[in-house]
């Protein structure tokens, strides 16, 4: 029974797009399959690690019978890329087997049924409903998604607190040491949801949102997140817990001011990190009138020093920091200029943009 | 999903001698001890007081084992060879036999320098596949063998790396507990040392099958409400602790046993350069790990064996060895000095992981 005749890149793409969340070792033999469903007029794959599942298709000019398999997405994708440009593909079930044939190409591969593939539901009961752009959600996790815990035993922290209320849409993200948020202004109003998007689905979002104004329809409830796009559909499960209160480690009242040209600062830092203590990444901004020096030194005492000259005129300062953590904002947060400010030595710093006015950065400060 | 837990236990076979072995290929074949403070030595000329901290297999043929007075050794085995311990050397192969584990499976909780505890869980069905390209690896990165025991939990995978060495591979399933496990000596499990071993025997209990047999409130009694009941779980393969994949120390130390006594006085000059170069140690021992401490204490053993700790709180933290010296040096004076001393010891505790940035929301 032949399920599709395709041209390669046509099946490559929906394909190639939710293969990525596949897991390389797991222990449901399943979760390593793409589920292949052709439906009366286009053709879907579907894959999942439990907590995120990605749907995507692609629309068939021929119709035909409903049927559905799954097959290993790896060797899949591997066929297919290894195929030439433009192959005509078919991709047709044999007993328990499916065949990819292209050309005088043949491969035989296992199935497994597609009545044994786990599947998420979409977000039922109270669900938040709203659409943006999608490139205007791209640029908004750009602005805070580097920000995300990896693997941190506070398991809230690996993930972007998605927030709606007061008419916008607020993304956090922090590691405990380091914040970043992002607003953007809704048009409707809605009532206030807080969710916690895990990792990996902020990282595949990213990947897979493009840089266009169609639109990213987003549906949450207090367990699950679906997001559609293109022909993408992404349903993605929550992270239950509690996000700390971000509002509380954001400083408003910082009198230690200045602006700097974010390309200078950065180079410079990009510099003293070379002699910066491997683990440690610590650099000291010594703050003085006109001036900042900006310290490095390793462990084998080898020092650097960047001096730049700055309108500052608040108190003298001498402050350690993380350079990972400044590099994270200067690389990942575009703009000509950056405003630094300071409390003291021990104070949290505040970085913000002149260009981004709905985006604030705090990093906490580290003894040296 | 709770898929069945599998878990591995890695050890290192003979480590310090087998590592000592890589760079003295010559001395293979021969019974070899790690311990002593000296160059390479035969152990019938040994006349200090250290300790094996490690043997070959060899030398464990005449009977020795490590924790045995190398005066004991000399007389059981003299014609052994004898080299002193190069800590240095044992911490960078450890490093890569555990990068090279990492690589396969990340989920390491790292037990000290030759052995680890590896979730195997993620590797459903295969994890026999999975341990064999671990061995594969080590073996690769470092030219040494290990023995992995594999089985659902900790407990029972540190029993199971033991039964197969050197160079094993030990697969434990629920159902290999009476068969395979309760047979063995009752302090095989780990956490059974030299006194609950003779209270066990005391009241008949000699292997692990007897533990698991024996009345859990009789237990409970004779251990305590927690111990007893530890004891029974543990007799019957159970054991629920998860990896610890950070483990963040309490405290670090040195400590050095002289080669004689000294006198708090009369060997002042020689005391004082001993306790500087245990500072000066120290003070790299917390910057390789990266922490700095904020109490400083000594410990003193006598000629006679006493014990004794002294404490400090100092204002803020350190990693400087001569901070760490000066506290140290006033604990010292807390102490009395009348007799001999056989043993000298620093530590520092109330860790902070250093150059650390401070917590947003601490």
């Amino acid at each position: 029974m032949v399920l599709v005749k395709a041209k390669r890149d046509e099946l490559l793409g929906p394909l190639s797009a939710v293969s990525g969340i596949i897991e390389r070792r797991h222990t449901l033999p399943i979760l390593s399959n793409v589920l292949i469903d052709r439906g009366a007029k286009a053709l879907s794959f579907l894959a999942t690690d439990i907590e995120i599942q990605i749907t995507s298709g692609t629309p068939l000019e021929q119709s035909g019978e409903a049927h559905a398999v799954t097959v290993g997405a790896r060797k899949l994708v591997d066929i297919l890329r290894a195929l030439p440009d433009g192959a005509e593909v078919t991709l047709q079930q044999q007993d328990k087997r499916m065949l990819v044939k292209a050309g005088k190409s043949r491969f035989s591969l296992q199935t497994l049924p597609a009545e044994d593939f786990p599947r998420l539901s979409k977000p039922a009961g109270e669900v938040t409903r709203f659409s943006l752009e999608q490139k205007t959600l791209r640029r908004l996790l750009g602005l805070v998604q580097y920000a995300m815990a990896q693997q941190d035993i506070r398991y809230y922290l690996n993930g972007l607190l998605m927030l709606v209320e007061d008419r916008q849409l607020k993304l956090v993200a922090t590691d405990g040491h380091r914040l970043a948020f992002a607003s953007m202004a809704l048009e409707v109003d809605l009532p206030r949801q807080e969710v916690i998007v895990p990792r990996k689905t902020v990282i595949e979002l990213s990947k897979l949102l493009a840089d266009t104004e169609d639109e990213v329809r987003i549906e949450l409830s207090a367990t699950q997140a679906a997001l559609s796009f293109g022909s993408v559909e992404l349903v993605s499960k929550l992270v239950d817990g509690k996000f700390p209160d971000y509002t509380r480690v954001i400083p408003t009242q910082h009198k230690n001011t200045l602006t700097l040209d974010r390309e200078v600062l950065r180079q410079a830092l990009l510099r003293a990190a070379i002699l910066s203590n491997e683990k440690f990444r610590g650099v000291r901004w010594v703050l003085s009138d006109g001036s900042l020096k900006i310290v490095s030194s390793n462990a084998e005492q080898e020092e650097a020093q960047e001096e730049l000259e700055v309108t500052y005129s608040g108190d003298s300062l001498d402050i350690g920091f993380n350079v990972n953590y400044l590099l994270d904002v200067l690389n990942n947060v575009p703009g000509r200029s950056v405003e630094c400010s300071f409390g003291d030595s021990s104070s949290s710093a505040l970085v913000t943009y002149p260009s981004e006015q709905n985006f604030k950065y705090v990093v906490m400060p580290m003894r040296i | 999903m709770s898929a069945a837990r599998r878990i591995a236990h890695l050890d290192m076979d003979a480590y310090y001698a087998s590592v000592e072995l890589l760079r003295r290929p010559e001395l293979r074949g021969l019974p070899l001890v790690i311990g002593g403070g000296r160059g390479l030595a035969r152990l019938a000329d040994y006349s200090g007081r250290g300790v094996i901290t490690t043997a070959t297999y060899e030398a464990r043929a005449f009977g020795l084992r490590s924790g045995m007075s190398l005066a004991r050794a000399a007389a059981l085995c003299p014609q052994a060879v004898l080299l002193p311990a190069d800590f240095d050397e044992y911490r960078r192969v450890s490093r890569l036999f555990k990068a090279a584990v990492a690589r396969i499976a990340p989920q390491i909780e790292d037990r000290g320098i030759d052995e680890i505890f590896i979730e195997l869980s993620a590797h459903g069905g295969d994890e026999r596949e999975a341990a064999r390209s671990i061995k594969a690896a080590v073996r690769e990165a470092t030219g040494l063998s290990c023995s992995i025991g594999v089985a659902p939990n900790k407990l029972l995978a540190k029993i199971a790396s033991e039964l197969d060495k050197p160079d094993g591979l030990t697969m434990i399933e629920e159902g290999d507990l009476a068969p395979r496990i309760w047979p063995l000596p009752a302090n095989r499990i780990n956490g059974i040392g030299p006194k609950a071993g003779e209270k066990l025997a005391a009241l008949g209990i000699r292997s692990i099958g007897e533990l698991a047999a024996a009345d859990r409130a009789l237990l409970m009694r004779r251990f305590g409400a927690g111990t007893g009941a530890w004891l029974h779980d543990a007799a019957h393969g159970r054991d629920e602790r998860a990896l610890v994949t950070e483990r963040e120390p309490k405290s670090i130390s040195r400590e050095t046993t002289f080669e004689r006594d000294l006198h708090p006085r009369r060997d002042r000059e020689a005391l004082s350069a001993i306790f500087t170069r245990l500072c000066e140690k120290l003070a790299e021992d917390l910057r390789r790990k990266g922490y700095r401490g904020r109490s400083v204490g000594i410990k003193l053993r006598y000629d006679n064996f006493q014990t004794l700790t002294r404490d400090r709180t100092l204002e803020s933290h350190t990693d400087d060895a001569r901070a760490i010296r000066r506290a140290a040096g006033e604990c010292l004076r807390r102490a009395p000095l009348e007799r001999r001393l056989r043993l000298l010891g620093v530590r520092v505790g109330s860790l902070a992981a250093a150059g650390e940035a401070a917590d947003l929301f601490g």
